[in-house]
């Protein structure tokens, strides 16, 4: 005990100096003081890195790997058929994340933030279903054969030169094909089954690798926040219900609901990412649960409704950020078992029909009568770096949120 | 000459900063005496029995400096004594000293037991580790003798008792059996009575001495109550920043303190604090008028038949079988402008009622009025206009602020909630006046609690109280988690802003010398019910019931 309060007091002298910018600080948000204070471990650093590459990579994959040449000229006429190939996904995609780039820089309230984010998402979503309308049809084969037969001027090419659905047929029957095998064309993983880039394929799949963690966990969260808190706030027969609701979704089991799903309906992502979403919010109730029944008791809760605050407030203004922390830890772990979950139904040969995901691509690695160590290693290794970047974001997070840990660590 | 410990000093290391936890000090411990380390937390006298005993993990502490001498008693009795260093004590050998030759008393008897073994089973196992030879019977034998010498009633039965089944008295008895079990020479007794309620706390504190003396052995005795002090202490030290300011006798110490720290904490002592004010009124008689004059006869708070019970539920469906009668049956009349104070030890429903009458806990029966208006039933809704009149002040610093919030957001939140101030700025200028009225700097708006002391911690609860500027505060045990010269402004303050903004407040606390000092009237609260209830000197002087009369007598007093 005595030892607590010398370290405390001690703190207490090292902090004076800081007092400037700590007034500085208080006039920052809330979050963003947290993410300040977690973005400065290394570990965390090393996550968000990741998770920003991959970011990037997904929302840019068109530009980085397609068989459609970025730009070319056919009789002095320039034209771009990676363009005119965009998708409507493609330009929300482009729009939201430069419209978050735009906002990390600008100072305005979070709030307003996610407004302006959510207008520019549905304003493009509405123009692009509009006027975008790209070509059912896609020959990928006739831009090698027209360079080859020299119909272009000059052809500005992909840094991949492969579109994920490009079986290059035109080569004849190619498929497995370990990394750089070939003279002619350069693979740098590979080519899978079907005789398509496995770099290509690994760039687009990090797209539904991000959608279905963010999305599906988003949902979860958001449910189990929400109900928990409630819950955990009210006690008595709001919880009684709850509780038993609880019970009905942890005894789905997500795999097979999503199996039938799949097997019954079509095989489409977002269901994926509602069915986890629903069946996943159990968890984070349950934290958020026994969170505010644990801060219900806190003295600063009973004198925030002794001030007459409103429950908006109390419940997420004051018992929230001290419930959090557990929630954020398990989110990096749901994410990255979104993730996982999304593999398995790949691997399991349910997963999307024809779109490339990181599990489909592991399931090729032990199908056939070898051991395709480049089908196995890169997806597998984008699937654990990625589950490992939440998990080191999440842990970060957790310090950051809590001040007497920060201090300390500091 | 059993213990001598020579310019000890124990430097612990916290991240990269070394704290000089005990800094140099010097003591001796007599056959047969009772030595008490006295000082504030902090003070590092907890730090000065864990070197003693050797329980501090060596990878956080250090001693740069100092011998601890230990002049042992052999176990087989054979009357040879050799004296041990106990810093540079061999491992096995110092397992054989503790425990044996030197048992401690913890503060917590809560935590201090095993709760998976009997208590049996935990003094046994004390026994048999330091004489291997003994059979269970015998072991048996004697763990039931250990807890009959501190009078556990029916010790054959309790002896197969889980710790849970005990309260905290009869598990601090516990603790202290198996301290004895061995019959050590000396024994550390760390705030062993701290945490328990007054009444309990003189029984063990009667019975430590009884002990003692009985068995001719000595106790160093670590406390930060000079009431306590006074009662056991053959010969005080007083410890201050991990140095001992001044020691010797008891009368020495306490009646002709030398050294100034000495002097103030005996000052702030709440006993001295009500004789100073005493003598300032006699001084000057119109203080005594106005103070008379404030109260006024109507009454703010009124209670009729309130009563909060607690459903005890049990079985598959969570029938309600029992309730526990936390407060039961209560009428209280607050007048305006009075400080009344509740008194009750820990479970009499004080706190509850506290809570109950600002509607923070919903009452199962009976009436709450406040200035008239009854409030009882009121939604959520309704009440917030009553919010801004009614206010709380909890006893735990720590948990009473929102550690992820800073003092400004704090602060400010409520008073834009009631449509105090224009805009923001203007409610920070009200925070800033009101951190400066509870003598706080403000810069200290734009720091999170962790980076405040408990006392700077009680007066932000205090600031946020005030920032509504209420009629009616409600002081749940501000004072009881403080160190007494903290706790001397702490309440100090509390005087003045009450006779500043003619506050009535109820303040609740089992500490009688506080209650003396700044209460007009006094309730006594034992079981959910109010046993006595009158002007306070008449209550402590004359007290009428039994209850109240033994809630008295156990008070540990420092007669100067």
């Amino acid at each position: 005990m005595t030892n607590s309060h010398k370290a405390e007091s001690m703190v207490t002298e090292s902090t004076q100096a800081g007092e400037r910018q700590s007034e500085k600080a208080a006039n920052r948000s809330y979050a963003a003081q947290v993410l300040r204070e977690a973005f400065t471990q290394w570990g965390a650093r090393f996550g968000l890195f990741w998770i920003a590459l991959l970011a990037t990579v997904a929302v840019f994959a068109p530009f980085l790997a397609n068989s459609h040449p970025l730009l070319l000229s056919e009789g002095s006429v320039i034209s771009s058929p990676m363009l005119q190939h965009l998708t409507m996904g493609d330009f929300v995609m482009l729009a939201v994340f430069i419209t978050v780039v735009v906002l990390i820089f600008l100072n305005i309230r979070f709030y307003k933030k996610v407004l302006v984010l959510f207008a520019t998402g549905s304003v493009t979503a509405i123009i692009a279903f509009m006027l975008v309308s790209p070509p059912q049809l896609t020959v990928y084969d006739q831009y090698r054969m027209k360079q080859a037969a020299g119909v272009y001027d000059w052809v500005v090419h992909a840094p991949i030169p492969y579109s994920p659905k490009d079986y290059i047929r035109d080569e004849g029957d190619t498929g497995l094909e370990a990394p750089l095998a070939s003279e002619e064309r350069t693979h740098w993983f590979g080519t899978e089954e079907n005789g398509s880039d496995v770099l290509s394929r690994m760039i687009h799949a990090s797209r539904i690798a991000l959608g279905i963690g963010f999305v599906a966990t988003g949902i979860a969260m958001l449910i189990g926040i929400i109900m928990g808190g409630l819950m955990g706030f009210f006690s008595g027969a709001v919880d009684m219900i709850g509780m038993r609701l609880m019970e009905i979704f942890e005894a789905v089991p997500t795999l097979f609901l999503l199996l039938t799903f799949v097997a019954f309906f079509e095989r489409s992502l977002y269901v994926m990412m509602v069915i986890i979403g629903i069946t996943s919010w159990p968890g984070y109730a349950r934290f958020v649960r026994a969170e505010f029944l644990r801060l219900r008791q806190q003295e600063f809760v009973q004198a925030a409704t002794a001030c007459g605050l409103p429950l908006r407030s109390i419940l997420f203004r004051h018992m929230l950020p001290n419930g959090i922390a557990p929630i954020l830890v398990a989110a990096s772990f749901g994410v990255a078992s979104a993730i996982l979950a999304e593999a398995t139904l790949s691997f399991l040969g349910l997963g999307l029909v024809d779109d490339p995901s990181w599990g489909q691509m592991l399931n090729q690695a032990v199908q056939s009568s070898t051991f395709n160590w480049w089908m196995a290693l890169f997806p597998g290794g984008a699937i654990f770096l990625t589950v490992f970047a939440y998990n080191l974001m999440g842990e970060s997070l957790r310090d950051a949120i809590d001040p007497n840990l920060k201090k300390s660590a500091g | 000459m059993l213990l001598q410990v020579d310019n000890l000093k124990t430097y612990l290391r916290a991240g990269k900063n070394i704290v000089k936890a005990v800094d140099g000090i010097s003591f001796t411990i007599d056959k047969g005496e009772i030595f008490c380390l006295v000082g504030e937390s902090g003070s590092g006298k907890s730090i000065t029995a864990l070197s003693v005993i050797q329980l501090i993990p060596k990878d956080i502490c250090s001693h740069p400096d100092g011998r601890i001498a230990f002049r042992c008693g052999d176990p087989g009795g054979n009357g040879e004594r050799e004296t041990l260093d106990m810093l540079t004590l061999a491992e096995d050998k110092k397992r054989e000293v503790c425990g044996a030759r030197i048992a401690m008393i913890f503060q917590e008897p809560m935590t201090s037991l095993n709760p998976v073994f009997t208590v049996g089973d935990q003094i046994i196992e004390v026994l048999q580790i330091h004489w291997p030879e003994m059979d269970d019977a015998e072991a048996r034998k004697r763990a039931i003798a250990a807890l009959a010498q501190v009078q556990i009633p029916d010790p054959e039965v309790r002896i197969d008792e889980y710790p849970h089944r005990l309260s905290g008295g009869q598990r601090q008895r516990v603790m202290i059996a198996m301290a004895m079990a061995c019959e050590p020479d000396l024994l550390i007794a760390d705030e062993p009575t701290t945490a328990l309620d007054v009444t309990v706390q003189a029984e063990i504190l009667r019975l430590m001495k009884e002990l003692q003396e009985r068995k001719g052995m000595s106790i160093l005795f670590i406390t930060h109550d000079f009431g306590v002090v006074a009662k056991m202490a053959d010969r005080v030290a007083v410890m201050r920043k991990g140095k001992i300011v001044e020691s010797g006798s008891l009368e020495q110490v306490l009646h002709q303190p030398q050294h100034d720290y000495t002097k103030q904490l005996l000052a702030a002592l709440p006993e001295n604090l009500k004789r100073q004010r005493d003598l300032q009124l006699i001084d000057n008689p119109t203080l005594i008028a106005a103070a008379e004059k404030k109260i006024d006869e109507s009454a703010l708070v009124e209670l009729k038949q309130l009563e909060v019970y607690f459903p005890i539920k049990k079985g598959l469906f969570r029938r309600t079988v029992d309730h526990v009668k936390a407060v039961d049956g209560v009428d209280l009349k607050i007048p305006k402008g009075q400080l009344l104070a509740l008194v009750g030890e820990s479970g009499c429903g004080k706190s509850t009622l506290g809570r109950a009458i600002l509607r923070l806990i919903d009452s199962t029966a009976g009436t709450i009025a406040f200035n008239q208006q009854e409030i009882t039933q009121l939604q959520r809704k309704a009440m917030i206009p009553f919010r801004r009149d009614m206010q709380i002040i909890f006893q735990d610093p720590m948990s009473s602020l929102n550690p992820r919030m800073t003092i400004v957001t704090t602060l400010i939140e409520p008073m834009a909630v009631h449509g105090i101030g224009e805009s923001k700025e203007e409610r920070i200028e009200i925070a800033r006046q009101i951190l400066a009225r509870v003598q706080l700097d403000g810069d200290h708006l734009w720091r999170y609690p962790h980076e405040f002391s408990g006392g700077q911690r009680q007066r932000i609860g205090l600031a946020r109280a005030l920032v509504l500027n209420p009629k009616f505060i409600v002081c749940d045990e501000v004072t009881s988690a403080l160190d007494v010269s903290v706790q001397a402004e702490v309440l100090q303050l509390l005087m003045e802003l009450r006779a500043e903004k003619e506050l009535t407040l109820l303040f609740i606390t089992h500490d009688i010398s506080v209650v003396e000092y700044v209460s007009d009237e006094m309730a006594v609260m034992h079981d959910g019910k109010i046993v006595e209830r009158g002007p306070t000197a008449d209550i402590c002087r004359n007290p009428q019931r039994e209850y109240t009369q033994n809630l008295l007598s156990a008070v540990p007093r420092l007669i100067l």
